[in-house]
């Protein structure tokens, strides 16, 4: 596609893209990058607070809080990209399934979406990690099960509305087969809501994660997942808030950057708002 | 002295006119500049007087009706020398006079209700909040006037909901609403626009009897030139955001002075006058409005247009009342209407049947699945009950009736689009089961109505081309890049449109595309589906006369779908006339369009409003085709005006043969009907 070279490229795309990128590098240079060794304990400096040493100050054990908070970036963006592919590559075929097959298989697909969905989040992903011990990739599976129901339903009336225009008829009159139709005529024009959706789903996935880590059902200690470190530093902060504070604010920095990026993307592919205009 | 002017002032209060516009400009900001929607338009209306405001799509006539509702919102930019409405300032004070001085119908009835509400509330509102009427008193006079406005069982509908109306009476309805608060001026927003042509005939009888019961004044907005003639005494005709003509209305459609005007009527399809020629439609598209062009706007579709032409045109007044933006006015009224040029004679299509349907049905259910199950009751609609008929090659049978005649379901049953419930359909000798063959499929294609929906928009022109002639194996390699050339030039349109999505082209422009579409696989058979309905008329003479060329080029067959007779008139052999889900009357046109004929073919004509054609005789049609029809009997007896009587509801009308090529089903005799009085 040629949207990356587009002239007017929209500026929430640069923008969220940017932060995106860079906190991907972080995660992806993390060891080579850390001041400090993450998980070094150094007791003397413990709780210290920000300082042009140690930037985020240091925990109860004295490790470097940046260090820890650049270690622990890759289990964020492993936990929210993950689970939105599950639920993208999932959820997207069912609802077009269902949104084409009307009748038994429509309903098939759609009452047992609905099943899920009666499950709540958390409880499901206790369901999956309580039973077994916990570690990333099952963080991850657990919390992509959970979104596949709002890709499903999503694309499904997506899809419906589309089935019904006049170039999906004239498809038919072709004798088109399902795939082609879904392929050429419902996806390209179904991308936009679902590239959204799929923003909102890393940043609804990484939350979901670092709550389940927070509940101890993720990565262990002494890993620094972001949810787990503010887990950690619940109990000292009114002494030494920085703790917590550095990790949630790069998880708000995360959310907010992803979610520009998606509603960025959405405008980059639609040939109607980007490059391609009027003649 | 001082008395004297005082008196002159009173007689110059009662004489002002109760509308009056000077100098009204309105200006969008967009992203690449201002786009001048209105550019100086000045209007009059006088107390109980009727004026009509028609234009084609983009020429501003709805934003006239916004500015003067104070509704255009802050993305634009109004500006007026005058804008007074019955000396009030409705530049500062539109918000407190809408709805209670000045009443607004707008197109959709179904979007102007809100479906939460009952009837009688929303009528009775404007009462309860602009003149403060004691609750009873409000519900019993909007009862009155729902009654007043031919809404049967008024008491009744007050309790009822927007959904459980037709849409001629939600029309009504929303006329009422407007009336509510006794307005002096009525705003009427393409109020037919949305309806079907016998309800169309109903609303317009009803707004001419409001007209002279009430005496109040109305603005009405339209595209089409022989409503306005029904009822307005003056017209002022838009062209790109400027005023080009005005005058008396059957003053300026006998004698139109600026091109325009003369185009617009030209282009029109009419019913009274079919001829076998090719209708004359405005080359070119509306100017681009972002750009001021100090010169006369229409000049680049112009014929009459001379290089003077590109200085500044003042409205000049030409004659009694009458006012033209065009210095060659004198030539335009004096110039001879040009005649239709006549394409090669046509022979009438003869041979052995290219498509033949026999007994097709199509049974719809309404309620199914899993809330069957729970107990809601389904019901099923005979949206094709048991339709016989035959097109030869190289013909076109037009197809009219009212939305829910079945005449979609019936052109999709002709695909094997959707399945039939009952029934054979043969072509080319061969029987076509419900799930055909591809060689059926490549031979056999459709035009749709909506240039906006039958086009993907994420596919250039080519792509949309290139799909058809891949999938029927019909071109390969650079064959393919040729035939696309071929397609795009058989339907008249440049070779660089190829890289271009739809959004960049006009509603004109896509309609070519979706018939190059649909002729790239070389069919026989087209379905055109109200292939030129969403188009301008200007347009729509263009598409007709490309559709017409294609079929003496071509030898395809059409079978034509549209609601409106006088198109189907123009440009079909046959005529088959569809009344809920059966077809009533078929016949070669000129004997459709004369007695004898069906009573609802007479009504058809009959409602139809043609521009300086004037009815001797009106048939008007009581109710709307969603009326409960009995199983037995003549499906049309519940409205029919000429019903005889119970055999109509209880005996399955027997078909008359008028001649080989033209039958209907009625229970009245051949010669009574053949006696009837031609509504043309």
């Amino acid at each position: 596609m040629t949207f990356l070279a587009g002239t007017n490229r929209p500026r929430t795309l640069v923008l969220g893209g940017g932060i995106t990128v860079a906190i991907a590098a972080l995660a992806i240079l993390g060891p080579a990058l850390t001041p400090y060794n993450p998980t070094a304990f150094a007791v003397r400096l413990r709780l210290s607070p920000p300082s042009l040493v140690h930037w985020f100050g240091t925990d109860e054990f004295g490790r470097d809080v940046l260090s820890r908070v650049i270690a622990g970036a890759h289990y964020s963006l492993a936990m929210g990209l993950g689970a939105m592919l599950i639920s993208l590559l999932l959820g997207v075929p069912l609802g077009l399934v269902a949104a084409f097959h009307r009748g038994v298989v429509e309903e098939a697909i759609m009452r047992s979406v609905d099943l899920l969905i009666s499950i709540p989040p958390i409880l499901l992903g206790l369901l999956i990690l309580a039973v077994t011990p916990p570690t990333l990739w099952k963080t991850i599976v657990a919390v992509g099960l959970v979104y596949i129901p709002i890709m499903t339903r999503l694309t499904r009336s997506v899809a419906l509305g589309l089935l019904q225009e006049d170039f999906v008829q004239a498809a038919h009159a072709r004798g088109e087969g399902a795939i082609s139709i879904l392929a050429r005529e419902i996806l390209p024009n179904a991308w936009p809501p679902i590239i959204v959706e799929c923003g909102l789903r890393v940043t609804f996935a990484i939350l979901l994660g670092s709550s389940l880590s927070f509940l101890g059902l993720g990565p262990q200690p002494p890993s620094s997942e972001w949810g787990l470190m503010i887990a950690e530093s619940r109990q000292f902060i009114d002494q030494a808030p920085w703790i917590g504070l550095a990790p949630g604010l790069c998880l708000c920095a995360l959310l907010i950057s992803v979610n520009l990026f998606g509603e960025g993307l959405r405008e980059a592919l639609d040939p109607r708002l980007s490059g391609h205009g009027d003649v | 002295m001082k008395h004297s002017t005082r008196d002159s002032a009173a007689t110059a209060m009662s004489d002002a006119p109760l509308l009056s516009v000077e100098g009204l400009s309105v200006a969008y900001r967009t992203q690449r500049g201002w786009l001048h929607a209105l550019d100086d338009i000045a209007l009059t209306i006088g107390r109980g007087q009727v004026l009509g405001l028609v234009g084609e799509s983009g020429s501003g006539k709805s934003t006239v009706v916004l500015a003067l509702l104070g509704l255009l919102g802050d993305t634009a930019r109004v500006s007026a020398q005058r804008l007074r409405f019955d000396g009030n300032d409705l530049l500062s004070q539109a918000a407190s006079l809408r709805g209670r001085r000045i009443g607004t119908v707008f197109q959709d009835p179904s979007a102007a209700l809100n479906p939460a509400l009952s009837i009688g509330l929303q009528v009775a509102e404007p009462m309860l909040v602009h003149r403060r009427l004691p609750r009873a008193d409000a519900f019993a006079r909007a009862t009155s006037l729902l009654a007043e406005l031919g809404i049967p069982r008024a008491a009744q509908v007050m309790h009822a909901y927007p959904h459980q109306l037709s849409g001629g009476m939600k029309q009504r309805v929303v006329i009422a609403t407007a009336l509510a608060a006794e307005p002096d001026l009525l705003l009427l927003d393409e109020p037919t626009t949305a309806l079907d042509v016998t309800i169309e005939a109903q609303i317009l009888d009803l707004l001419e009897d409001l007209r002279v019961r009430r005496g109040i004044a109305m603005l009405l907005v339209s595209h089409n030139l022989g409503l306005v003639e029904r009822i307005c005494d003056k017209l002022v005709v838009l062209y790109a955001g400027r005023t080009v003509e005005t005058g008396p209305t059957a003053d300026v459609l006998a004698k139109p002075q600026h091109p325009y005007t003369r185009g617009l009527l030209a282009a029109l399809p009419r019913p009274d006058r079919p001829h076998p020629g090719r209708l004359l439609p405005i080359d070119g598209n509306l100017p681009d409005m972002t750009v001021t062009d100090p010169g006369c706007n229409f000049r680049a579709r112009c014929s009459f247009a001379i290089d003077a032409c590109a200085t500044p045109q003042a409205l000049l007044q030409a004659g009694d009342d009458r006012t033209v933006r065009c210095h060659r006015a004198g030539l335009v009224a004096t110039t001879p209407m040009p005649q239709p040029t006549v394409g090669h004679e046509r022979q009438s299509p003869s041979g052995s049947p290219l498509a033949t349907a026999e007994g097709l049905a199509r049974i719809f259910r309404i309620g199914g699945g899993l809330s069957r199950l729970f107990g809601s009751v389904s019901r099923d609609v005979v949206a094709v009950d048991h339709v016989s008929l035959a097109i030869r090659p190289g013909e076109v049978l037009g197809l009219v009736g009212e939305s829910g005649s079945g005449k979609t379901t019936l052109g999709r049953l002709l695909l094997r689009l959707i399945h039939a419930d009952d029934g054979r359909l043969t072509f080319d000798g061969t029987e076509i089961p419900n799930a055909p063959k591809l060689t059926f499929r490549r031979r056999a294609q459709i035009v749709f109505q909506n240039p906006d929906t039958s086009l993907n928009p994420r596919q250039t022109v080519e792509t949309i081309l290139r799909r058809p002639l891949r999938r029927f194996g019909l071109a390969r390699g650079a064959a393919v890049t040729d035939e696309v050339d071929r397609l795009l030039e058989l339907v008249r349109l440049p070779r660089d449109y190829r890289a271009r999505y739809p959004h960049q082209l006009s509603g004109g422009e896509k309609q070519r595309v979706g018939i190059a579409r649909a002729l790239a696989s070389r069919p026989d058979f087209l379905v055109c589906d109200e292939a030129v309905s969403a188009l301008d008329v200007s347009v729509q003479a263009a598409i007709l006369n490309l559709l017409a060329d294609l079929r003496d080029q071509l030898g395809v067959a059409y079978l034509f779908i549209s609601h409106d007779i006088g198109v189907v008139a123009h440009i079909a052999d046959r005529i088959a006339v569809m009344y809920r889900g059966r077809i009533v009357e078929e016949g070669l046109v000129a004997e459709v369009l004369k007695p004898p004929y069906h009573p609802y073919t007479e009504a058809l004509l009959s409602a139809v409003p043609i521009p300086s054609a004037h009815a001797e005789r009106r048939v008007r049609l009581a109710g709307d085709p969603g009326a409960e029809v009995s199983a037995a009997g003549c499906c049309f007896a519940a409205r029919c005006p000429r019903k005889l009587g119970p055999v109509c509801d209880t005996d399955t009308p027997p078909r008359r043969q008028a001649t080989d090529t033209h039958h209907f089903t009625c229970h009245i005799a051949l010669a009574e009907l053949a006696a009837a009085k031609a509504v043309l």
